[in-house]
């Protein structure tokens, strides 16, 4: 084998430091070693072109050199050996200026010191292997899960590029949770209006026919990797011709069924076909069939014989549908809920009449919820003052250790909007912290302290606050008092209480589908909290607003966009998906399918062939970190570029 | 060349290897040198992706070919480049110590260790505590014959 080496005297940053005389003189008779050879910068034009020609001309097996840190220019040498036509994997630098010329002042201590990283490398050198960058066939198309602000955002910037998406969304209407709000802070803007516009281009729009909407569908199967994912979709039925339906109602008003209505919170009721609110997109009624009286054997076709369309349009016979997606990656964004307010017992949610959950008071404001907007108890009177509970669950660690950041935000929005709707009620804020981070926030919070009728009155633990019904309904019907401070009751006619955000139900469920990881609090996990929140742990997989923490709007959107940028920049239609070269791979032979480097994969890319009873790599997924090697007991697993055979070598080689 | 296992008394200068992991503490040998300050030169580093990919072989190895003693530096815990290899080289490198003192040799002639890409200054003192150590204990008396690498034998060094 013919090596060459060459010395970088890197202009006198380590010839300086480093003789390569002596360099020279300690190699001597290592074996393979054909010429040594030494430039002033290798890294400069002519420096990379004398590489180049000396490669051309030399026509070595493999080289070493000796330089700068590899964490500078080995990308840089690697080019240029691509250049001069020879394999890039086939060279080896070595760092004699960060770690030798740099840091030891004794010329002769310095060189030995080179000698011996140089002959690391020629020794482990001669092990290197050729080799190249693979690619793939890849879909171009995205799977997004939930449609709310992030999975619209996403979806929406997406197919804006040409690309086709699929959202898929569990609920039967696409908007996510504030669809449901009157209007959202800081700025009290209308959210329908707000997010009408996107819904209608997600709908209706130029891009529309690349977005295909699965509603009250979830994701029940997620097979393959980065490029190749192939997802199973349960579609469950809507009995109604999404195509055909006018979405008029007409089927809504006979249909002779009262349920709860869960969309507004169980606060009243609707029909077994429904829409989930006034105004709800896709414009189509679904029929609930656990209530629909046909489920119960009777042969009730009311909302058929009214649809002015005719027959056709209701569906008796629709059926649950396991529909199959391929597609190159999946955007997860199914947002969060609110921590349950039952588990402060204390604080009467759910046993105390008019004590209500900041969602649940959202629709009270709504004016498509279920008392069109108007502020009243569930006795129908007007409140005199409402309590505005801060911090619920939040900031203890009995319960949720974090601050959601946005409970604040919501209840400085509720003082305005019970301002402008009863300019004589009197709001009591009960707080643990406020916050109001962000250039338009502190706005709120200063809006809602110059209301006249507001009071801001801080408690220390939400486990010393006792809500009950008050005995005597005078000056309010529910009493708050902190069990510290007995004479600091307060009255109010309603409660809101502002839970903390959490993972939205099914969140575990959908992780495990997905195989990617939750967090400590059981939100998605993202790959790196500040430089990549919005990846997850398995590659290709990327996780867009509250599901992976606790956010508002903007944030939720911003993260969407950024999501789709990963996309889009990752998956290029018509281009192939290149693998690095760097990564594991199973000596067949040697495997015993004990598993172990299954176990230890943080990738997720080792999967089980149970017929062959192998270990698998799959390459696109495996970063080449080798601790599957170091773990292997029959020595099977093998790590390119990284094999063992080079790092013993390469042992050898520096203590010679 | 410096030839010391022998080197009874003063003239001991030990040798080193010392695994460092792409991400963090390469770099932070890398910080080291940015600053430009003289540490010992007894460190042959050899660079691995993560700490994780170290084989307890590689250190039987080492010692085999003459170390007397070796390195391996992560990740702080929590910012393994690869999630979690860091964890796996700490509980690898507790299993190994079992290993070596059964055989005689000391715990201090395998130290691991944490040093982030910014921390120029903790690899310093790290590296030179380690040299300080071994240079204290002595030359390594126990070898390593091993032509397989799948099974290390410890004997007496010659």
């Amino acid at each position: 084998m013919k090596i060459g080496v060459y010395f970088c005297n890197c202009g006198s940053n380590i010839s300086d430091k480093v003789d390569s005389q002596q360099v020279q003189q300690e190699l001597e008779g290592l074996a393979d070693v054909a010429y040594f050879k030494i430039n002033d910068l290798m890294c400069s034009d002519d420096g990379k072109q004398f590489l180049s020609d000396d490669i051309a001309a030399e026509m070595p097996d493999r080289i070493v050199i000796a330089a700068c840190s590899p964490r500078e220019h080995e990308n840089t040498f690697m080019r240029v050996l691509s250049g001069a036509g020879m394999n890039p994997y086939l060279m080896q630098m070595v760092n004699i200026r960060e770690q030798v010329a740099w840091v030891t002042d004794d010329v002769g201590k310095a060189s030995s010191k080179a000698a011996h990283f140089i002959k690391g490398a020629v020794k482990r050198v001669g092990f290197h292997k050729p080799l190249e960058k693979k690619s793939i066939e890849m879909s171009a198309y995205v799977l997004i899960i939930g449609a709310g602000p992030a999975g619209l955002k996403a979806a929406l910037s997406i197919a804006e590029t040409g690309r086709k998406v699929t959202l898929v969304e569990k609920s039967p209407a696409v908007g996510g949770q504030p669809v449901l709000y009157e209007e959202v802070f800081p700025n009290l803007e209308c959210a329908p209006c707000m997010l009408e516009p996107i819904l209608n281009e997600i709908l209706h729009g130029e891009h529309a026919e690349n977005i295909e909407i699965l509603t009250m569908s979830e994701v029940v199967e997620l097979t393959g990797f980065y490029g190749n994912f192939i997802a199973q979709i349960k579609k469950t039925p809507r009995y109604a011709d999404l195509h055909q339906c006018i979405g008029c109602g007409e089927c809504v008003s006979v249909c002779p069924v009262d349920v709860k209505n869960e969309f507004n919170n169980g606060l009243d009721d609707r029909k077994a076909i429904s829409l989930s609110f006034a105004g709800a997109l896709p414009n189509v009624p679904f029929i609930d069939m656990t209530a629909c009286l046909r489920a119960k054997g009777e042969d009730c076709r009311l909302c058929e014989q009214s649809c002015p369309l005719g027959e056709g349009i209701i569906l008796y016979d629709d059926a649950e549908e396991i529909v199959e997606r391929r597609m190159g990656a999946v955007i997860v964004a199914v947002g969060a809920s609110l921590y349950d307010a039952g588990l402060i017992p204390k604080l009467g949610a759910g046993t105390v009449p008019d004590v209500y959950t900041s969602f649940e008071f959202e629709r009270l404001l709504s004016s498509t919820g279920p008392t069109g907007g108007q502020l009243v108890t569930r006795s129908g009177k007007v409140p005199e003052s409402i309590a505005l509970i801060h911090c619920v669950g939040s900031l203890d660690s009995n319960h949720k250790e974090y601050c959601s950041g946005v409970c604040c935000q919501s209840a400085f929005k509720f003082n305005l909007m019970v301002e402008h709707k009863l300019h004589d009620t009197h709001i009591h804020h009960l707080y643990k912290e406020l916050v109001y981070p962000g250039k338009e926030e502190f706005f709120l919070y200063k809006r809602a302290k110059e209301n006249p009728n507001a009071v801001f009155t801080r408690y220390r633990n939400i486990a010393s606050l006792e809500i009950t019904a008050a005995e005597d309904k005078e000056g309010g019907s529910i009493i708050i008092k902190n069990t510290l401070y007995e004479k600091a009751a307060i009255k109010a006619d309603m409660v809101v209480l502002c839970p903390a955000l959490v993972p939205a139900k099914d969140t575990g469920k959908l992780n495990e589908v997905l195989g990617t990881t939750s967090d400590t609090y059981g939100f998605f996990e993202e790959l790196h909290g500040r430089l990549d929140s919005v990846r997850s742990k398995v590659r290709g997989i990327y996780i867009a607003g509250a599901c992976q923490s606790p956010m508002n709007i903007a944030q939720a959107m911003t993260q969407g966009m950024a999501a789709a940028g990963y996309v889009l920049n990752g998956l290029v239609e018509g281009k192939q998906l290149e693998i690095e070269p760097i990564t594991a791979s199973v000596d067949e032979e040697r495997c015993s399918g004990c598993k172990v480097c299954m176990l230890l994969c943080p990738y997720r890319a080792i999967s089980f062939d149970a017929e062959k009873r192998k270990s698998h790599v799959n390459e696109v997924l495996c970063q080449g970190c080798g601790t599957c090697v170091a773990a292997c007991p029959a020595g099977a697993m093998n790590s390119n570029h990284f094999t063992n055979e080079a790092i013993f070598a390469e042992i050898e080689g520096v203590l010679a | 060349m410096s030839d010391n296992n022998n080197g009874a008394g003063g003239g001991f200068e030990p040798k080193i290897v010392g695994f460092l992991c792409n991400w963090c503490s390469y770099a932070g040998a890398d910080k080291a040198g940015g600053s430009q300050k003289s540490y010992p030169p007894n460190v042959n580093v050899v660079k691995v992706m993560c700490s994780g990919r170290v084989d307890p072989q590689f250190v039987l190895k080492a010692y085999s070919a003459g170390a007397d003693g070796v390195l391996i530096l992560a990740c702080h815990p929590g910012d393994c480049h690869y999630k979690e290899g860091n964890y796996r080289a700490m509980q690898r490198h507790r299993m190994l110590l079992r290993v070596l003192n059964q055989h005689g040799i000391e715990s201090e002639r395998c130290r691991f260790d944490y040093v982030s890409a910014g921390e120029g200054d903790r690899f310093i003192n790290v590296l030179t505590e380690m040299v300080e150590t071994v240079r204290a204990l002595g030359p390594l008396t126990k070898a390593i014959i091993s032509d397989n690498p799948n099974s290390n034998m410890i004997e007496e060094r010659s």
